[in-house]
Formats: C-alpha cells, structure tokens, sequence
C-alpha cells in the first residue's frame, strides 16, 4: 500500500522487496528525504555534555552498526561541538548530505557533512545568530525537510522564556528565510480557534504533502524544559506553562490555518503513509494519551484523544513515537518506567497495545531500521529532567524487532557514561548507499519519495 | 427597553475598563502589565487562552529620568550616590546591558529574562530563579521596581549597592556564569556598538568594572514608582480615589494586622518595608522539611491533576538544593538563621509568587500564612502572631493591597519592552563566529 508513495526509485526491482516490509523508522522524516531502505551503516547520536564526564562538551558520536564491519557495534567518531548547547533533535536535508542538529539553550544549530565521509562527519556550518535572525526564537528544536528548506520549530522565545514561540524556515545553505509564529488571542494570523485554546506553544512539525497540510505540537518554554524536572513537577506555577494545542497549517503557504485543543503537552507527530490515510498521531507527555489528528468526511482537520498510555498518576511520560510504513503499528517509548509499548493501530480511532517490554531505567528515543528488524533505543530526555543515581543510565542500545512474535531481542549496548561521552539523545541514520559515489552496497539501494 | 439594554451594553463595556484601571495606562493607553501567556484560571477545565502576540509587544520609549528626579507621590527623594550621578545616557546605557543575553557566558541569560517587565520585573511563571544551563536556585526572583530605596539587596542582604550589586548575578555560576570581570568587559569590548556608548555615557572612562556597574545602577534606579491611588488617599488628600474597603483594609494593616510594623509606612512616604530582616518561620520550615507531603498535587492540564508520589519526583531531582539560612549564610551568626529582608509591597499584585522562595502563588495564602502566625521557630520574629482577622478583613486587606499599583508602572513596563532584547549576532565574540577573543593572536 505505502508503495504508492514512492515516486522515484534507483531500481525498480527493490521496490518489489520493499513492498514486504512491515515497519519502519524513516517514516518519521520528511517524505521528500532520499531514504536507507537497506542496512544503515552508522548512527548518528546527537549526545548532551555532562560537568565532570570527559570533555564535559556536546557531540556527534558516530556508531558502526552494519553487522558486516570489522567495528561493528563501535563508537567510530566522536566530534566535540564545543559547551553543553542542551543537545536534543536532529534532521537531515532532503538530499541527505548534512545533518541539523540544535541546542535548545544556546540555539546554536551545528550543520554537519554526513555525506563526505558518513563515517567521520565533520562539522561544516554553525548557525549562531538563530534567535537574532527569527526576531526572539529560542529553543530549535525540529529540523524537517522540506524540498530546498528546513523547517525549525522553536519552543520559546527570548523575551519572557516561556512557551509562544514560532517556525524559523531556512533554506539549505543555512541561510534565514522567514518566521511564521504560531497563533495566539492576540494574533491568530488568520487561524480558525476551534476550542478554548490558543497557547502559541510549539514542539514539532510534520506534513502531508498529498493534503497540503503541516501540522505542529506544543511543549513548554525554557523555563520549563530547562528546569530541574523534579523541582518542576513541585512548582504549580511552572506546570500551568505547558502546551496544550496542535496547529494546522496551509503546507504551501506557510498560513496558521484551525487551531485544535489537545490538552496536555502533544510532542511527537507521525503521520500515516496510506495514500488514503489522512491522519497522524501524537501522545501528550502529561496526560499520557495518543491523540489523533485526521481530516474529517468534510475535509476538516480534527483532534481526538483514542487511547491512554499507562497509568497518568505515575507520569509514564510518553516522549518518542514512531508509526509503521504500513499505518499498522505505533511504537510509544515512556520515559519514567523505562518502557517501549508497541500499540497496533489497525483502526487508527481505537489503538490498542499489545506489547511492552522495560529497556531500561529511562528510555526516550526510538530509530528504526527501515526493514523493521532493528529498533535502536536512547536514553536523554532533557539534561536537567533525566534521572538520578544508578538510575541515569546513558546508552544506546540495539534490539531485534520480531513483528510476528512480538519480541524485541537484545543485541548489543553501548554505555554512553563508560565511554566518557555524555548522554545519548537522538539517533539518524546514515549509509553509504545513499551516496552514489561511495556505494558500497548497490544491492541496497536508494529511494526517494514523493519526487 | 432598548434603553435599558443600551446601558447595559455600556456597563458591561466600561468595567473591564473600571478593573483595567487598578493599572496604570501608559500614553498609549495599551496595558503592558501581565504575563503575555496569561494563565487566570487554568485550575479549572473553563481555562480559556488570552495569550498576546510577541510580535506585537513592541512597547513604547519614555524618559525615565523623570522618576529619578521628580517628586512622586508616596515616595521619598531617590537619593543618587556621589559617585554616579543620574543621566539618560547611563539609563540608556544601562537598559541595553540589562536585556543583553550576550551578557551570560553561553549568551542565553540576561538581567531581563529573570526580571521580565511584564510580570512586575520578576517572573510570575516559576517560584525560584532557574539561571544558565537551567540551574536552579533558591530564590524568587525580586522586582526591582523601587529598588533605588533599598539599604540591602539580595534576600539575604549580601549586597549594600546597586552599583557593586550588579555583578554578582553575572559572576554567578548558577546565574549567568560570565567567568570573570576582564573577559566580561573583554566581551563588551568586542561587541559592536558598546564602546561608543560607554564613551558617551562616562566620557574619558569607557568600558571598565565600575562603569558597567554604574550604568546598570542608574537604570534600575530610575524604576520609580510611586503615585499609587492609595497615595493619592493618603498622602494626596483625593478621598474618592480608593473606596472604602481599601481604607478599611488599611486600617487591618495599620492595625490588627500588624503588617506595618515591618512594612513601614511613614508621615510623608511609605516605602512598605523597613530596610531590616526577619524571620518569619518560611525559611526554618522549608529547611526542617516541614512544607512537604506524602505526594505532590502535580497539574497535568487545566483542571486536570494527579497526586503523584514523592518517590517519583525524586528520581528525577538532579540538582540537590542547599536549604536556605538567609542572613546566617553571610554572617554565620546563628542567631541570624533564616532572616530575610523584608519586601516592599508596592506592585505587590503584579510580583507573584511570594516569600523569598515563591511559596505562595497568591496574596490570599501570604495573608492567610500570616493570620496563622507564620512557621513557629526559637528565632521567629516577635512580631508574627496569630491575628484573627476575619474573612471580610483579610479580603480589605487585599484590595489595599492591590491599591499599591505605581501610577507610571505601565510606562515603566512599555520602556523596558522598548528596549532591543541583546542576542549573538554574526559579528560578536563567538569562536563559532570565528572569533576567538585574542587568545591565539
């Protein structure tokens, strides 16, 4: 079914292998990014500094996981970036050739080459002037390709650190484009207010081309996420400063255009690959519910809470999601009991866990490989909000996904803390097989969507 | 009936006005005062956004020098010490160092981001300060409207000058973590813009440790605010200007209240605190570890709450506080555990959260603590007791409060917006900008 998303593929043979997969990760990026539909060969952890641990600076670490490698399963480059910048979200441009990665606090954004030499990136850019530039921005946190562009969601702004905040678009060269705020009472900017909320919060943003629709979610300001998460949680005032809204856009015109209420901090947004699929999904970190976002019989784009995620009381706190290319399955990591849930989402209105399974102490981000056999799992959330003692293990780790089985297999671990590095946030992908000068596995080859 | 109706229409237009007006317009008439996110009601699932645009909150500039030198209602004369004498240059000079983030060693931490203008020049949105890298520290963030009044600054009165006060936030490593006076006036120098603008505001002294101070100095005293309709009453004879529950609410805190005693009010002026320190069982309490419960009521949306448990809080409570002894941690006087200075109550409604560790997010849990009689402790102030106020007294007592509101604060509040909010731009000291300060030249 999701085959008919593909518009341009290297050989036409693969797509016939393609068409068995069931799961996969890249769904969770830009539908107008060259994909790894093979074996990955590195991943990329965008990894937070820590006083006292090593260089006590933030890093791209760079890991070997192709099986076949004489390193297999090793850190093979570590590139320091200089301050602890509070590391989080990463994204690739549309060809695939740099990496994005931001600081929510210093809102430096370090643009790496990942294409020279996928092996060892280097770093080929820094953007230090984000917050000058987009008029008061602060916090990038999205890096999501769109074609020639990448689109930034912030999460604050400079003027009172809390969370109205706006989109910074840029084009690839890493140059300023233009800022879209998000919609508040005091500026809807065109924007329909369909409930009793117009918080102006931001988080993530995702599209769908077919329907001409961007979406975003709503976190918290720098106040909040830059707080120590216990003393938050203890502050009443603090925990009002939270998002509670989801925006649609007019993809094309970058225009605010229906404003729905999803209580509770919505963060991740995955939308389905279905050609008739006019939905996505979030989870608010809170109130620990999916939500999902579809366009109605008459076209209009509405919110509906349809499963819970754990008990609420002990604040599971969902954080990364990632939907399956065949719109069947949702993996939900939750941060606090350490747990990937995997919910089948057959029915999109009544999705339904049907597995989980502890990978650790903490667990934040999930990566899948494209084939659906591997899921990679991280540990930070934030660097004030991760846990404390023995509990703040700092990994990544690998697992075997068994879809028929339903079981996740352990593979390998890399301790993050024993290496000196840091705290290992988000995970992307890189192989030489999307590089046609240094193809190394023609048999895995390169497709592009939607072009 | 349409009459009627037509009247009607005209009240219900003009009492948002009549409630707007308990603040000060400025000359534009738009209300500047209040957090842009505003959160009245989120307790309640009926919480209805009426959050403002940032790209509209472009203020206005004014001349604060006005403040410094004029005469204001309920204040005393601004006394200017020898050493740095008041003039627009400095103010100016000194408004731009406070809202330039650039002034923090990761440029991300300015004065401003603690003292937002908008929320009484402190921060309404968290109890205690969170500074660079988001660490915490002990303390509410205290306005500094009226600041110039002050003998001591800080909670705990470490301080005795604005001029030598300023550096210790951007000194702070909890703070704004600048590592040193040189590289900070090495920065500055660095920065476009600021040597021409120190020569102008100290000619023949530039940029160096005491005019930085002196220049931030002059800003923060020229926040004066004064002229309040309690003023006008009492110190201007307009009988008319507050109704009379505030004045009765004045008489409980003259009175029954006792608050004066601490809060002073004088002959001519009143600056609503006594320049002194006290213990008010706050600080002993929070240190005992007597404020806390079982579980925390944690807010997940609006009127939505869970009772968590503290076992859980606690996995993920990274950075262990030091618990607060106030005055004792300057002097190591036992007998000065847990003295704070005495806050002034001007603005008072616009400085939520209140006590020296945000502890109450309203004017009606501070009254209701000191009807209680505060925390008792060996070393409580003996002028905390039980009062009795009954519920008609303790609601006067708030609208006389709430009576303390400056006249120019919305002025106050419209200038400092006006000011340009200090970022890294392409041509500042950054080695990413590839500048590299000197260090290798």
């Amino acid at each position: 079914m999701h085959l008919r998303k593909f518009g341009i593929s290297i050989l036409g043979a693969i797509l016939l292998s393609v068409s068995s997969l069931t799961v996969a990760d890249e769904t969770c990026m830009s539908p107008y990014m060259a994909k790894i539909v093979g074996q990955e060969d590195y991943v990329y952890v965008w990894t937070l500094g820590v006083e006292g641990l090593g260089d006590e600076q933030d890093k791209l670490v760079t890991i070997d996981v192709n099986p076949k490698s004489k390193t297999y399963a090793k850190v093979v480059s570590v590139l320091s970036v200089g301050g602890r910048n509070e590391a989080h979200h990463s994204g690739l441009s549309d060809d695939r050739h740099y990496l994005w990665a931001g600081g929510l606090d210093s809102n430096k954004i370090f643009i790496f080459n990942v294409h020279s030499d996928p092996r060892k990136p280097t770093l080929h850019k820094v953007i230090t002037d984000f917050v000058e530039k987009t008029g008061g921005i602060v916090g990038p946190h999205t890096f999501y390709a769109l074609p020639g562009r990448i689109m930034v969601s912030g999460l604050s702004n400079n003027k009172d650190n809390g969370g109205r905040t706006g989109l910074a678009e840029y084009n690839s060269k890493g140059e300023f484009i233009a800022t879209h705020w998000l919609p508040t009472d005091g500026d809807l900017r065109g924007a329909k207010k369909e409930g009793k909320y117009a918080d102006g919060y931001g988080y993530d943003v995702r599209v769908q081309p077919r329907r001409n629709v961007m979406l975003t979610s709503s976190f918290t300001g720098w106040s909040n996420y830059m707080m120590d998460f216990g003393q938050m949680l203890q502050d009443g005032e603090a925990m009002k400063r939270f998002g509670n809204t989801m925006v649609v856009w007019d993809l094309h015109t970058r225009k605010p255009k229906k404003v729905i209420d999803v209580p509770g901090a919505p963060l991740e947004i995955r939308c389905a690959w279905g050609a008739n699929n006019n939905y996505c999904f979030t989870t608010t970190a809170l109130t620990s519910k999916i939500w999902l976002i579809y366009e109605d019989d008459n076209g209009e784009w509405q919110g509906k809470a349809v499963a819970d995620i754990g008990d609420a009381s002990k604040v599971p706190l969902p954080v990364d999601i990632s939907i399956t290319a065949d719109d069947k399955g949702l993996w939900v990591d939750t941060f606090m009991d350490g747990k990937a849930r995997y919910f089948d989402i057959t029915d999109p209105f009544n999705p339904v866990q049907t597995f989980e399974e502890q990978i650790g102490s903490q667990v934040n981000m999930i990566s899948q490989s494209w084939d659906g056999k591997r899921a990679y799992f991280s540990t930070s959330l934030l660097g004030n909000w991760d846990k404390t003692g023995s509990a703040d293990e700092q990994w990544v780790k690998l697992y075997a996904w068994d879809e028929a089985k339903l079981e996740l297999t352990h593979k390998w671990t890399i301790d993050f803390y024993k290496q000196k590095l840091g705290r290992a946030h988000q995970m992307r992908f890189g192989a030489y097989s999307l590089y046609s000068s240094k193809n190394q596995n023609k048999e895995k080859e390169v497709t592009l969507l939607n072009k | 009936m349409s009459e009627l109706l037509c009247k009607l229409k005209i009240l219900v237009f003009l009492l948002p006005l009549f409630f707007l007006s308990s603040v000060s317009l400025g000359e534009d008439n738009t209300v500047y005062s209040g957090p842009g996110d505003n959160k009245d009601g989120y307790d309640t699932n009926k919480y209805i956004t009426n959050s403002l645009s940032l790209e509209e909150r472009k203020g206005k500039k004014s001349n604060l020098i006005q403040y410094v030198t004029l005469k204001q209602l309920g204040l005393p004369a601004v006394e200017i010490p020898d050493n740095n004498p008041i003039s627009r240059e400095k103010i100016e000079l000194g408004k731009k160092l406070f809202f330039d983030r650039r002034l923090s060693l990761n440029n991300t931490v300015s004065c401003g981001m603690c003292h937002v203008p908008e929320q009484g020049f402190t921060n309404n949105e968290i109890k205690t300060a969170v500074g660079i890298e988001g660490r915490s520290n002990l303390r509410n963030t205290p306005t500094i409207l009226n600041i110039a009044f002050s003998k001591f600054l800080f909670h705990d009165a470490r301080e005795f000058s604005l001029e030598n006060q300023v550096w210790q936030p951007v000194l702070a490593h909890s703070e704004m973590a600048m590592p040193s006076f040189g590289f900070t006036i090495k920065k500055l120098q660095l920065i476009p813009g600021y040597k021409k603008l120190f020569n102008k505001a100290f000619p023949n002294e530039g940029i160096n440790m005491e005019t930085f101070g002196k220049a931030i100095a002059s800003y923060e005293r020229s926040l004066v605010s004064g002229n309040s309709k309690f003023d006008k009453w009492y110190y201007g004879g307009d009988k008319n200007i507050v109704n009379e529950k505030v004045k009765k609410g004045f008489d409980v805190f003259m009175g029954k209240g006792n608050c004066s005693s601490c809060h002073a009010v004088g002959e001519k002026s009143a600056l609503f605190f006594d320049n002194k320190l006290h213990n008010t069982g706050i600080g002993y309490a929070e240190s005992m570890g007597l404020l806390k419960n079982k579980k925390t009521r944690v807010q997940l949306a609006p009127g939505e709450y869970v009772e968590v448990d503290n076992n859980i809080i606690k996995s993920v409570n990274q950075q262990k506080r030091k618990n607060d002894l106030g005055l004792y941690t300057i002097t190591e006087n036992p007998s000065h555990r847990w003295l704070f200075k005495t806050a002034g109550l001007r603005n008072i409604s616009l400085t939520a959260p209140y006590m020296h560790n945000g502890i109450f997010a309203t004017l009606d849990e501070v009254i209701d603590f000191y009807n209680e009689g505060g925390f008792q402790n060996e070393l409580l102030s003996p002028m905390i007791r039980k009062l009795n106020l009954s519920s008609l007294e303790k609601e006067n007592l708030k609208l006389f409060l709430e009576s303390l509101v400056g006249e120019n604060i919305n002025i106050l509040i419209a200038d400092a917006i006006s000011a340009p909010v200090g970022d890294l731009t392409k041509d500042d000291p950054n080695w990413a900008n590839d500048t590299d300060m000197g260090y290798n030249k």
